[in-house]
């Protein structure tokens, strides 16, 4: 069936309108235009950080705004904020209300409900209003920073003041290292610069070239030294055989010694039996002497030439 | 006086005339460049106030009942068709293409910079009250307007207008109301279809970047939206339909009978139409401001 030009226009405008109108009456009921809306108030001493409009936030959610502001007879700031029926359930008679600053982004009053079995806050009650300010915490914060800042500062000025000072330590360095640079310029060599005289120069360039021959003969003589050390025939190989000679030698007396050794240590053995023995013979001498007395006892008294052995 | 020192003198006498024509000729040229400035302005100022004279003339016919006769009614459909009904498919796709995109865009962006609490406000304060009537206007003059401008000089260079009038046919009724009308509808609707797009693939847009559900993506826009800047919006919207039709209708007119005259007139057109839509985007947020 075709659809007349009119149609399709009038189809167009309606639908759409009516998407429109739909979109808008959505928008309208979610914000609560059709709702009834309760005031509370509350009070600050200071206005600082209040604007109309401002959002009431609970749990991160805005539940409501601020409606008007107001100064009383005794100087109190009394906010009236607007709560929608529906988020009426959040404000308690023990809700705190604070006025929450953050450094980025616009300030808010944030409502926090402990105990939400409370009774709903009276409109007649005015809560005080508790701030928190992130730009003045931030300040603390950055006071200390500032501080050393400006003495960084400070320091830097009084270094370039010291700088810029031209009878400063920093000048008469730099006019001192000109000196320096031009002396240097001027000069043939760093040596004649050190000792500026030019037959000092000389000398130390004659003790030179004698060190150099010192060092050639010295050379040479380290050369001949090295052949006589060194060489197949030298003393150091000769002196090595005599060592490896001395040490099998060595090794053959270690024997000896431990033949000696053993020797002695069974002398020594021997030895502790010695005062025994001669104990013992010293028993029999003069067991021996005993008799030999006896014996010349009965011969001296006796004229009879014999006599009876035991 | 040897001929050397007369030579001298001469040919000094001769620099200083030179210098002093070139100093001359120098102020002339500045002298001319000032009045010429000033022509400018002069002729700026009289057809900004042409433009409002004739806007005020076109207000006053469109609130007479008389002006609204069939044939204009019939003419105002046929805008309406040719702008918005014909064009519409293809807008549609354009919509949810550029929108998805641009949603996406500025989503991530947020989110790269950890502003993802204002991607509300960034949503209905930035993009569907700025830059949906912004996207309509660019369709609508690009498309319309300009075929409005080249339909009215070439009707001009044909002489067609004057038989019109030699035929007794109002022209502000017949002509130019209707199709004033039709931009100002057609803006409208249009830049409120984009938004409404804009913001259904911000649903898409928000779950996918951010997570959110569609309650809480509700929420933050209900949160972040302000009726006093749809408000506005919306009669931006009518404000830009009403001068991008009515400032190409006005250059048309202003064609002469060589047809020469209609490139002319329609680049003189487009370019007012530009800066009007400028003018009217400063005003409209300086009025969000304020």
């Amino acid at each position: 069936m075709p659809v007349s030009r009119d149609f399709k226009v009038g189809l167009f405008i309606v639908c759409t309108a009516a998407i429109l109108f739909l979109s808008l009456a959505y928008l309208a009921v979610g914000k609560g235009f059709f709702e009834n809306v309760h005031t509370f108030t509350l009070s600050s001493k200071s206005g600082d950080g209040f604007t109309e409009g401002m959002p009431v936030v609970f749990s991160g959610f805005n539940i409501g705004k601020v409606h008007a502001l107001e100064l009383n007879e005794k100087g109190v700031v009394l906010i009236k904020i607007k709560i929608p029926q529906r988020h009426i359930q959040w404000i308690k008679s023990d809700s705190e209300f604070i006025l929450y600053r953050p450094l980025i982004g616009s300030a808010r009053i944030v409502v926090n409900s402990e105990n939400l079995a409370s009774p709903t806050l009276d409109e007649n009650m005015i809560p005080e209003v508790m701030l928190i300010n992130d730009i003045n915490d931030a300040i603390a914060r950055i006071e200390p920073v500032l501080e050393r800042i400006i003495q960084i500062a400070e320091n830097v000025e009084q270094l370039t003041r010291v700088l810029s000072d031209p009878k400063g330590d920093f000048n008469r360095t730099l006019a001192n290292a000109e000196k320096i640079t031009a002396n240097l310029a001027g000069k043939k060599s760093l040596l004649e610069m050190a000792v500026s005289d030019e037959a000092s120069v000389k000398s130390v360039h004659e003790a030179l070239k004698k060190m150099q021959d010192i060092t050639v003969r010295l050379d040479d003589l380290l050369k001949k030294t090295d052949e006589q050390l060194y060489h197949q025939e030298g003393t150091l190989p000769q002196v090595n055989a005599i060592l490896k000679d001395l040490l099998g030698k060595l090794q053959r007396l270690d024997k000896t010694i431990d033949n000696i050794n053993q020797i002695s240590t069974d002398t020594s053995e021997g030895m502790k039996d010695f005062r025994f023995l001669r104990s013992d013979i010293d028993d029999v001498v003069n067991a021996i002497d005993g008799v030999v007395k006896k014996i010349d006892g009965i011969v001296g008294s006796k004229k009879d030439l014999e006599f009876k052995v035991p | 006086m040897s001929i050397k020192s007369v030579f001298d003198s001469g040919y000094l006498k001769l620099l200083r005339s030179c210098a002093k024509i070139e100093f001359l000729t120098d102020m002339g040229c500045s002298m001319e460049w000032i009045e010429k400035i000033g022509r400018s302005i002069g002729k700026a100022g009289k057809s900004f106030g042409g433009t409002l004279a004739f806007s005020g003339k076109v207000l006053a016919r469109m609130l007479r009942r008389k002006t609204y006769s069939s044939a204009t009614r019939e003419v105002l459909v046929n805008q309406i068709y040719f702008t918005s009904v014909q064009i519409l498919p293809a807008f549609l796709l354009v919509s949810i293409l550029f929108s998805s995109l641009l949603v996406g865009i500025v989503f991530q962006v947020l989110k790269d910079f950890g502003l993802t609490e204002f991607f509300g406000h960034v949503l209905m304060g930035l993009i569907v009250t700025e830059l949906s009537p912004i996207f309509a206007v660019l369709l609508i003059t690009l498309r319309s307007a300009s075929a409005i401008n080249v339909e009215m000089a070439v009707m001009k260079s044909n002489r067609e207008l004057k038989t019109l009038e030699t035929f007794r046919i109002d022209l502000m009724n017949y002509l130019v109301v209707p199709r004033i009308i039709n931009g100002m509808v057609s803006m409208v609707l249009l830049s409120s279809l984009f938004a409404i797009v804009l913001m259904a693939s911000g649903v898409l847009f928000s779950g996918l970047i951010f997570d959110m559900s569609v309650d809480v993506y509700r929420n933050i826009l209900l949160n972040s939206t302000s009726f006093s800047d749809i408000f506005i919006a919306l009669v931006k919207c009518a404000i830009f339909g009403f001068f991008i039709t009515l400032i190409p209708i006005r250059f048309g007119l202003r064609a002469t009978s060589e047809l020469t005259s209609v490139p002319v007139v329609v680049s003189g057109g487009m370019v007012n139409v530009f800066l009007a839509v400028l003018i009217i985007e400063v005003l409209s947020l300086l009025t969000k401001l304020l």
